[in-house]
């Protein structure tokens, strides 16, 4: 028993340290390229950290949008970037030491505020174990996201609306790919494309009782969108104008509105105990829909657009 | 009929812009309309909102039924209030601005983006639960650094890129200091906060990281860097409403939790504030002086007004509510007179083509409605009486001059005087004939008056002191009583 | 020493490492990189210290803010790159420039 006590521990200080490691590494190497490969290599062994510390839920959004759609981002942007300015000479790191003692002296003060905690704290869960039956879920982390603060998810929703509003407003739109998309690259969407779309189906169903939800299952189908505008098919020539846009606010619409019919009860969010769990099921499936295409869209980076409309 | 009294006016403070911004996402063609209806509405709203709190009291609600320290909680006193009234006094002069300025393809983005940033903004002055707040703080900059790019062009960009690194990091530090007292005490409502709070190193690091955070979004001196760049080259009702509205939001937050949370921590952090607030008042209206373009004038002459609400810190203790009274007087006004001189501004510079100071060419007599705005405003900066600068400004160095802190009093004094001289300054030239003199682009009505409107409220609040000294007393928001 | 406070260290490590990357390098892009390990630093510690209980079922709560922190994250890393492309066609190169045009 002890020994795996002492192997466990001893996973644990080289996951640490290799998450330093890689986040150093990713930050000072010249070359940004690959700054981006360690950065996706770094989110994927933050995911295993949330393993580890008995978040799976997290462990999945991380895996699909910290280091998934954030790869993907970062590559299309490195793409954009004038080439000479893909690797850069580094800053002169001479005169950095009053910084970098000031930074030394900052994280071991916070070290110590943290090892000044109490070893065992609650924090919440009882509160959320006695309420969790009439949450009308069983995964806490959902019941949390959904009910019991549902209200930061649904300002949450209009932050991916902002910045997709932002995007759309800078972004500018490129012209396709001259290069034709290798035999592979269509193989593995062809395959990948349907497991996905699998894969988030279930996510968004077991979200109620098992890790996941619409978050994770959103980021999941992001993905499938992302790999089929990568091997050339003209998603966003199919999908514009109006219902584009009612898929993107599908998910804060429904919230928005069942925030207006709460309100007519005089309490902002409460569901009806009895109807909660089905409530909180379409606000997912809503939210799935407009998170997935929002994050596609952030992907691509510009408004698409029928040929009919103004630029 | 439902009677007005129990109409939630404050969740639909939050509800209504939210719900306006999506319809005008999906169907643009409605967004003007939209966008002019729900700021007539909020306006409403905002009053219904104050009757309900001087009718009940303190407004506290909990959000999905589920009472904190689970749930969330809204909180609403007279701090709040004035908050969302000055939001909603900015706002209707913003909106009747925007209607005019924004091309139709620019109209597509800013409505949405404007009613997101109003929503946001209530939310925040409406929130009691310190991580909502940082949803909230996201929220707003990102609609804020979209906003600021809105138009393009080389300045704006890269004043953009500048604010959005900044508020990244002040919101990432802000949510570390969120994090170390959830951990600590089990709550992130700041009701319960501050019966549990007690004086352990985690609420100084709290402190330190929460209040540098907040700092960095609020601008003060020396964590200004990023401020006049982004509100120099903004559009210019953008540049309004960052410099009117988006610096108090964050101080807001910071003036919270300063008051329910860190001000028994001690005179030492409350003296280095003040301090903070005397070099940015000397060193923002300095460069404010220096400055040849209007804009960047205007945006270092926040930098400098920002400073005198720190300066209260140290005064605080001895002081009292009157002293708050003054600094959320001086906000307000401040809000106003800015927001003013940077529509004028904005108007000067569509109509020269240029914001050149020492080419403003006979401003007045070509463009009096907007210099005229230009000059009441600077009125209530420079805290001459009967404005509502004057009596923010007043309350504070009375303050200063009774507990002694002379250094302070003075440089209060030197900052008005300074302000005056950059005030005059521009409208020196106002005065004068330039020798080139560009084909001049005419300027819509309601971009003038929303100017000279908001010119005048910010001079009209020397004379209703009592009266919203009376509604901030709801709540009890600053301890010691009501006046 | 516990696990708990082992990936709070970690944490604030990549915290550090991310400010002093942000402050130090000029390169847009490491800058948003930057951004992105701070925020995975603070994401670390709500975590790690949300499994101080006494069950063996960790609090809930900071799960849920860690997911909307990572959803809040991935929309400001997509806006910073956007405007990290305009920026580097408006100067040149992916660094913010000091002197304004006239």
């Amino acid at each position: 028993m002890e020994k795996v006590t002492l192997l466990i521990m001893l996973f644990d200080l080289l996951l640490g340290l290799g998450l330093l490691w890689l986040a150093w590494q990713l930050l000072e190497s010249r070359n940004l390229f690959k700054a981006v490969v360690l950065f996706v290599a770094f989110g994927l062994l933050m995911a295993l950290a949330w393993v580890r510390l008995d978040a799976p839920d997290v462990a999945l959004a991380e895996a699909a949008i910290g280091a998934g759609l954030t790869g993907a981002l970062l590559m299309a942007a490195l793409a954009k970037l004038p080439s000479r300015d893909k690797s850069e000479p580094l800053a002169d790191e001479k005169g950095h030491w009053l910084l970098r003692l000031a930074l030394l002296l900052v994280a071991a003060g916070l070290g110590y505020v943290v090892h000044s905690l109490p070893e065992s704290a609650p924090g919440l869960s009882a509160e959320i174990a006695n309420n969790l039956a009439s949450s009308g879920v069983n995964n806490p982390v959902t019941a949390v996201l959904l009910n019991f603060r549902g209200y930061d998810t649904l300002l949450e929703l209009m932050v991916l609306m902002l910045a997709l509003l932002g995007v759309w407003s800078l972004g500018i739109e490129r012209s396709t790919r001259e290069e034709p998309v290798g035999p592979v690259l269509t193989t593995l969407v062809q395959f990948l494309t349907p497991l996905l779309i699998l894969v988030a189906a279930y996510l968004l169903w077991a979200g109620a009782d098992a890790p996941g939800g619409a978050f994770q299952a959103g980021a999941v189908l992001a993905a499938a969108m992302v790999l089929l505008l990568l091997a050339g098919w003209p998603l966003q020539g199919l999908l514009t104008g109006v219902a584009l846009r009612l898929m993107l606010v599908a998910g804060p619409a429904t919230f928005v509105a069942l925030a207006g019919l709460t309100l007519l009860d005089a309490q902002l969010l409460a569901y009806p105990p009895q109807h909660a769990g089905k409530l909180i099921l379409l606000l997912e499936v809503a939210a799935t829909l407009s998170i997935a295409v929002t994050l596609a869209a952030l992907f691509l980076g510009y408004r698409p657009r029928t040929n009919k409309e103004p630029g | 009929m439902v009677p007005s009294s129990e109409i939630p006016w404050g969740a639909l403070l939050i509800l209504l812009p939210l719900a306006a911004a999506i319809l005008c996402f999906v169907w643009p063609k409605l967004a003007v309309v939209t966008g002019v209806v729900t700021m007539l509405l909020l306006t409403l709203a905002v009053g219904g909102f104050a009757w309900q709190l001087q009718r009940e009291g303190l407004y506290q609600h909990a959000v999905g039924g589920w009472e904190t320290p689970l749930g969330i909680g809204l909180y609403g006193d007279g701090l709040s209030l004035l908050m969302l009234a000055m939001t909603v006094l900015v706002g209707l002069a913003i909106t009747l601005y925007a209607r005019s300025y924004f091309n139709q393809k620019q109209a597509r983005v800013f409505w949405p983006l404007w009613l997101l940033l109003l929503a946001a903004l209530n939310a925040l002055f409406l929130s009691a639960d310190i991580f909502n707040l940082y949803i909230t703080l996201e929220m707003v900059g990102l609609a804020a650094v979209a906003l600021v790019a809105l138009k393009g062009g080389r300045d704006a960009l890269n004043g953009a890129m500048r604010y959005l690194l900044a508020t990244l990091l002040g919101s990432l530090t802000y949510l570390l200091g969120v994090a170390l007292l959830y951990h600590s005490y089990g709550t992130v409502d700041l009701v319960l906060l501050a019966e549990r709070i007690d004086n352990s190193p985690v609420v100084w690091a709290a402190l330190g990281l929460m209040g540098a955070g907040l700092l960095l979004k609020t601008a003060l001196f020396p964590l200004h860097f990023w401020l006049p760049a982004a509100h120099a080259s903004a559009p210019a009702p953008i540049s309004a409403l960052l410099s009117a509205l988006l610096v108090k939001a964050s101080f807001y937050i910071f003036l919270r939790l300063w008051l329910v949370l860190f001000a028994p921590l001690g005179g030492d952090v409350a003296l280095l504030l003040g301090l903070l607030g005397a070099v940015a008042i000397l060193w923002g209206s300095w460069q404010a002086l220096r400055q040849t373009r209007l804009k960047l004038l205007v945006a270092y002459s926040t930098v400098a007004q920002i400073g005198y609400l720190f300066v209260a810190f140290p005064l605080a203790a001895a002081a009292g509510a009157m002293l708050w009274n003054g600094v959320s007087y001086l906000m307000l006004s401040h809000a106003l007179a800015k927001a003013a001189m940077f529509l004028a501004a904005g108007n000067l510079l569509l109509f020269g083509g240029h914001d050149r100071i020492a080419e403003l060419d006979r401003a007045v007599q070509r463009l009096p409605i907007s210099t005229a705005a230009f000059a009441l405003a600077g009125v209530s900066i420079m805290g001459v009486p009967p404005s509502g600068g004057f009596i923010g400004k007043w309350l504070l160095l009375e303050a200063a001059i009774e507990q002694g802190y002379w250094l302070l009093a003075a440089v209060m004094v030197v900052g008005g005087l300074l302000a005056s001289a950059y005030i005059f300054k521009v409208v020196g030239y106002a005065f004068t004939r330039s020798t080139a003199t560009p084909e001049p682009q005419s300027i819509p009505m309601g971009m003038e008056w929303a100017a000279l409107l908001l010119a005048i409220a910010s001079i009209l609040l020397g004379f209703t002191a009592p009266w919203v000294f009376a509604l901030l007393g709801i709540g009890d928001p600053f301890g010691g009583g009501a006046p | 020493m516990n696990t708990a406070l082992l990936y709070s260290l970690v944490g604030i490590g990549l915290f550090s490492l991310g400010l002093y990357a942000l402050i130090v390098h000029a390169h847009l892009l490491r800058k948003i990189l930057a951004i992105n390990v701070m925020g995975s630093g603070v994401f670390l510690l709500l975590i790690a210290l949300a499994k101080r209980t006494a069950t063996p079922l960790p609090d809930a709560v900071p799960h849920a803010m860690v997911i909307t922190g990572i959803v809040v994250t991935v929309a400001a890393t997509a806006l910073a790159l956007t405007l990290m492309v305009r920026v580097a066609m408006e100067n040149h190169r992916a660094e913010l420039s000091d002197q304004s045009q006239e």
